[in-house]
């Protein structure tokens, strides 16, 4: 699961009103290379909720020096666009969950793909 | 070596497409390769184009391609013509072949098919190994070499009713074979020309992808699933440009075989899977720009749930996710297709609804769905069915052919009201 998914996804169990962002619990990442395209992460950035990244890269020790506030003319920086990018897309979390941050439900991260399926008394 | 391009390199083409594919060929040709005199006849688009082999091979709505030699009104032989006699060689000869003044296409034939040698490192050409060495070492030999060949004919309609298929097929290489002196080798022939006849035209061309795999069949997949020009005819409904798109299905096994698929076609980066039930996808609501689904027949995929009583329920969450001015593109046998319409005339009468105002992260992505339903029984109140979808509009329904079955896809924007 890389933290652009990560960043997409919400807590589905019933009654549960603020289940955004999940939190992270890893037990395995890896950090891949990926090819840097600017334009591609021009285009993420707007659709980001930029505090969830943020603390998810926190989490799993690789947030670096990455900004807390989106810095101002990223188009133009990319010195900044590649910490985005690395943040975004070459950090992956291969084993682990994801935990509702407001019933604590557990969704389990197996060979880099969350299981986001819950139990029909749960949905 | 540096492909040639010459003035008058415009090159008459046809393409095989499945039932309902054509609009989308069509449409495909004349975007990608600015084609022109396209033409369309049941199966088959028509068009020239002056762009390289290569960027005509990687269209992607068409099944198989052809250089074509000949395209005609229909052969007709009076009743009273009996199969095997000389008038009936005769017409169909000066039909099919005309004779050696008049014949343009030889030129064109060779010509192209030389062309097509030495483009060899995007479309095999059917010569033999043994003529690579002269193609590359004495080109001029092509010219003066005999060229073996067979006719591949396919008739059918009132010509049908008078001659057969393997009559015109040798009809015709009787008479290539004098006009041209060309060899007949029903084995391994450098050269095939297919015949199709029928009540509407006739049409010759030679087939540039026999010993390539058709056009349909994908070099980035691994494992193929959904026939691949309706999976891409899909993904051109949905408008889908350069985007990040998340993979979701509930079977181990599917998403098994997708990852396989993403790391085969390097696509990591943008494609991220997911393993989640389309009747409640953990995404917020309005936070996706489209959503492209191909839901069970229950053919080939199985499925121990019922697909129509899901479905509400399915069709519920794909609107909630989609943000406003968002597309839904959705694959559905012709039962549920029949169902959909049940609900959404329902939905016409039903009382409206309210959205959600905005959207968490309002993600740019596109949700890709081939799921199989295992876990959940959901049953919803009627009047939650009655209420829901009223934000869909529909913009289009496709028939389109899946190989035995048929399926039909449906097009529809998410508005405000």
């Amino acid at each position: 699961m890389k933290l652009l998914t990560h960043n997409m996804l919400t807590s589905h169990v019933k009654g549960v009103t603020k289940g955004y962002p999940l939190l992270i619990k890893a037990t395995e990442v890896k950090v891949n290379e990926v090819d840097f395209n600017p334009k591609f992460v021009c285009r993420m950035i707007p659709k980001l909720e930029w505090s969830a990244l943020v603390q998810a890269a926190d989490q799993l020790g690789h947030r670096e020096d990455l900004p807390g506030e989106l810095v101002p003319d990223y188009e133009k920086n990319e010195d900044f666009l590649k910490k985005v990018h690395r943040v975004l897309l070459e950090v992956e979390v291969i084993e682990g969950c994801l935990q509702c941050p407001e019933s604590g439900r557990e969704f389990p991260i197996s060979r880099g793909i969350p299981n986001m399926l819950v139990n029909e008394d749960e949905a | 070596m540096p492909e040639v391009r010459s003035e008058d390199s415009v090159v008459r083409y046809y393409c095989t497409a499945g039932n309902g594919m054509e609009p989308f060929l069509v449409d495909e040709v004349k975007r990608k390769l600015a084609a022109q005199d396209v033409d369309h006849i049941p199966g088959k688009v028509l068009f020239s184009s002056s762009e390289t082999i290569h960027r005509v091979c990687d269209l992607k709505a068409a099944e198989r391609l052809f250089l074509l030699l000949k395209q005609d009104s229909p052969v007709r032989l009076s009743t009273h013509t009996s199969p095997g006699t000389t008038k009936a060689a005769s017409v169909l000869q000066s039909r099919l072949l005309g004779d050696r003044t008049q014949m343009t296409w030889e030129k064109t034939l060779l010509w192209e098919a030389w062309r097509m040698v030495r483009m060899h490192r995007f479309v095999r050409s059917q010569l033999q190994s043994d003529d690579f060495w002269v193609m590359r070492n004495k080109p001029y030999l092509l010219f003066f070499s005999p060229v073996s060949f067979r006719i591949n004919c396919k008739c059918s309609g009132k010509l049908h009713r008078c001659i057969s298929a393997q009559e015109v097929s040798r009809v015709m290489g009787m008479g290539l074979s004098r006009l041209l002196g060309w060899k007949a080798d029903l084995k391994n022939p450098k050269l095939e020309i297919n015949v199709y006849l029928n009540d509407d035209y006739c049409l010759l061309g030679i087939p540039l992808t026999r010993l390539l795999l058709p056009l349909a069949n994908r070099s980035y997949l691994k494992t193929p699933g959904l026939r691949s020009t309706v999976a891409w005819a899909m993904a051109s409904l949905a408008l889908i440009e350069a985007a990040c798109f998340l993979g979701v299905d509930i079977d181990d096994g599917q998403l098994q075989k997708a990852d396989e698929n993403v790391l085969f076609a390097e696509l990591q980066s943008r494609v991220h899977l997911l393993k989640a039930s389309s009747t409640a996808l953990p995404l917020p609501s309005a936070s996706v720009d489209a959503v492209v689904c191909d839901l069970p027949f229950g053919r080939k995929f199985s499925t121990r749930i019922n697909m129509a009583e899901n479905l509400p329920v399915i069709l519920s969450e794909m609107e909630r996710v989609l943000r406003v001015g968002g597309t839904l593109v959705v694959l559905l046998s012709p039962q549920l297709s029949c169902l959909l319409k049940k609900l959404l005339l329902q939905t016409n009468c039903g009382p409206k609804r309210n959205e959600e105002a905005e959207s968490q992260t309002g993600m740019k992505s596109c949700l890709v769905s081939s799921s199989e339903q295992h876990n959940l029984q959901v049953t919803s109140s009627s009047s939650q069915e009655a209420s829901t979808f009223s934000s869909l509009r529909h913009q289009a329904t496709l028939r389109v052919s899946l190989g035995v079955i048929d399926g039909l896809i449906h097009k529809y924007i998410k508005t405000l009201d």
